[in-house]
């Protein structure tokens, strides 16, 4: 199997490149290759889902894809930025500019309400209070919980706050959203419903990336990257 | 700016998130403040008043005392010793008194026996010792040239005696030295500067002479006013003036020092005041750094998404210190506010006057915002420290 056999989809932007990329923790005789030599291509108008056995270094890998780590060897590309060549408050910025996050335990703000939380990724930003304001409102109606902006993550059901959570992930424009397992602390029904907000999300400007355990969202994606030992042993398009 | 507003901003909200977390916060640099505030505040107050006392009373009253280097039992002035002092050319106004021994002072025959025991100063004096000491007469009138001349037997009695004896003012009394009755012509107000005057009887020279002194009367005090600021000269000029023959048989002494001292003395106990509350700061500060700490390893995951979300470690960082310069601003208002307060009261119950120098306000709060900002720095560093994908955890 050949880590390219989307080459077919070339003629669209590259957003971002791992290029043989490894990334190892500890060092000596403790040392665990969480990622060997892996390289990937994420395009515009992608929509991944990477599967794959427990530690084969899917988190490793969203980890790197979201600037959030850097890799032991190789290089990683966002847009034109080769970021594993930046120092660290630079990476911060690609990230804040170009990708948004969704997390299984959702992460949200304990004492912020929705709209807070939602604000929170627009802070640092020279924006006026009253612009932010409208764009994370903006964002919350987009995943229909306008109605729920005051209401702080306690008040509000497990899809709720992963919604209040896509919500944050958008109200940046990222060009990459990123998703660890997000339906994974959730019931079969907000998991659908969050499921269609992300795939609602497919645009030709954007790529949507989710680690899943779940065969059904690994398979109702566009591309599905499936890992073993810290390595890609297939990726394949499953429909155009 | 508008970072700067944003991160006024999570301050904020990030305090008013956990308010008694907050309020434990606050305690520190509020109290230190306030115990710093009200301690120099009060002092300053007491002083305000020490001088403002100094300022009505004057710093130019010298007392000239007979002193017994001689060993003498009684020791005197020269008879013309008033004349003596007034060629001193900074002398302004000279009154001569003498203390006279064991008289006992009585209301009225009957009540001999209890007054008997109590020790109350007689002094013969001239007529200018009112205008010299600066103090009025509550009622009726000083000893005067006619009371010398006719030798009647007036006597003015202090303010703290007449009612100790009941004088009314204004009252037609009569009180017995010695068994010998005086009429009472005078009421004397109380003399800051003397406070033994408040319970003693005066009299003329003549007078004094027939009842009780054998020989010639002799003055053996003096109190003089100089011209402002010569005290020293004064004092020294007087000794050989008032002694022509040896100066060392009269003592001199400024009378306003003994309340400048008594200011200095309250100097020490403001150090001590304000030497706790600098300790109540700086353990505020470790409370502030110890509380701060933890709430950076509570907040873990605040930190990592905020990351994650394209905060920089140093955006991090400073928010954490926005948070403690928060406290420090507010705790270092409330210190203040708290601190007046207690100067208003303090200042109230022993009647000064407020005083509260205007660098104590900004020096307070600036004092309050670099504790909390120096207590802020090691939590702003760990929380800067933090690893994202440590904290979030992905799935
Ligand atoms: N911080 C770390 N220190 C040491 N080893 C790590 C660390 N993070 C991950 N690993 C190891 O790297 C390997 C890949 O881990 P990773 O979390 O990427 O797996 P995963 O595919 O996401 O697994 P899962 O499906 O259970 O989430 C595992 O063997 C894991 O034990
Ligand atoms: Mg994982």
């Amino acid at each position: 199997m050949n880590a390219s056999t989307s080459a077919d989809s070339s003629n669209l932007t590259i957003l971002m490149e791992l290029s043989h990329v490894s990334r190892v923790y500890g060092s000596g005789e403790a040392a665990v290759w969480a990622l060997r030599d892996v390289s990937l291509v994420i395009r515009a108008g992608d929509f991944v889902s990477i599967v794959g056995p427990s530690g084969s270094g899917k988190s490793t890998m969203l980890g790197l894809l979201g600037c959030l780590d850097v890799p032991t060897e190789g290089t990683i590309t966002v847009g034109d930025e080769e970021v594993t060549r930046l120092a660290d408050a630079a990476r911060t910025r690609v990230r804040g500019k170009s990708i948004g996050f969704v997390f299984q335990q959702f992460h949200l703000i304990p004492h912020l309400d929705a709209i807070g939380n939602v604000e929170t990724a627009l802070l640092y930003r020279s924006l006026k209070p009253a612009e932010r304001r409208d764009r994370a409102m903006a964002s919350l109606e987009r995943v229909g919980l306008g109605r729920r902006a005051d209401h702080r993550p306690v008040q509000l059901s497990g899809g709720e706050q992963q919604r209040v959570a896509l919500a944050r992930a958008l109200v940046t424009e990222p060009k990459i959203l990123l998703a660890d397992e997000p339906t994974g602390a959730l019931d079969t029904k907000n998991a659908a419903n969050v499921m269609e907000i992300l795939s609602g999300l497919r645009s030709s400007e954007r790529a949507v990336v989710i680690v899943t355990h779940d065969l059904d969202i690994a398979n109702s994606a566009v591309r599905k990257v499936s890992m073993l030992d810290g390595g890609i042993v297939s990726d394949e398009v499953l429909r155009s | 700016m508008s970072t700067f507003k944003d991160l006024v901003r999570v301050a904020f909200t990030g305090l008013l998130a956990r308010k008694v977390r907050t309020l434990l916060l606050l305690l520190g640099p509020m109290i230190g403040v306030a115990a710093i505030i009200a301690s120099v505040g009060l002092t300053d107050s007491a002083k305000g008043d020490l001088k403002q006392k100094v300022a009505k009373l004057g710093t130019n009253l010298i007392e000239a005392a007979a002193s017994s280097s001689f060993g003498g039992q009684n020791p005197t002035l020269p008879t013309d010793a008033v004349e003596r002092a007034l060629t001193v050319k900074t002398v302004e106004k000279v009154s001569a008194v003498v203390e006279l021994s064991n008289i006992a002072v009585t209301p009225y025959t009957e009540a001999r026996e209890k007054f008997e025991t109590v020790p109350i100063p007689v002094l013969a004096a001239d007529s200018n010792l009112p205008a010299v000491l600066q103090v009025n007469l509550v009622s009726g009138r000083w000893i005067n040239q006619f009371d010398e001349d006719s030798e009647v037997r007036a006597a003015v009695i202090g303010v703290g005696l007449a009612r100790e004896f009941d004088v009314l003012p204004g009252e037609n009394r009569t009180i017995e030295l010695a068994g010998i009755p005086y009429g009472v012509v005078g009421i004397l107000d109380s003399v800051e500067l003397e406070p033994g005057f408040d319970n003693a009887v005066f009299i003329s020279f003549a007078r004094a002479e027939i009842d009780f002194l054998d020989d010639e009367v002799q003055p053996n005090k003096m109190y003089v006013r100089c011209t402002e600021g010569t005290e020293s000269e004064t004092s020294e000029a007087l000794k050989t003036a008032v002694n022509l023959g040896g100066p060392q048989e009269i003592s001199t002494d400024i009378k306003s020092e003994a309340l400048e001292l008594a200011a200095q003395s309250d100097r020490q106990l403001q150090m001590i005041v304000i030497s706790m509350g600098l300790l109540a700061i700086i353990v505020g500060g470790l409370g502030i750094a110890n509380v701060m700490s933890i709430s950076v390893i509570q907040r873990s995951a605040e930190i990592g998404i905020r990351r994650a979300l394209g905060h920089t470690r140093n955006i991090i960082a400073v928010q954490f210190l926005f948070e403690a310069i928060v406290v420090g601003v507010i705790g270092g208002i409330l210190g203040v506010l708290l601190g007046m307060l207690a100067i208003f009261v303090g200042a109230s119950i022993a009647g000064w006057v407020f005083v509260m120098a205007s660098w104590l306000a900004p020096a307070g709060i600036i004092l309050a915002i670099t504790i909390s900002i120096l207590a802020g720095l090691y939590p702003a560093r760990r929380a800067a420290k933090l690893e994202p994908l440590e904290t979030l955890r992905l799935g």
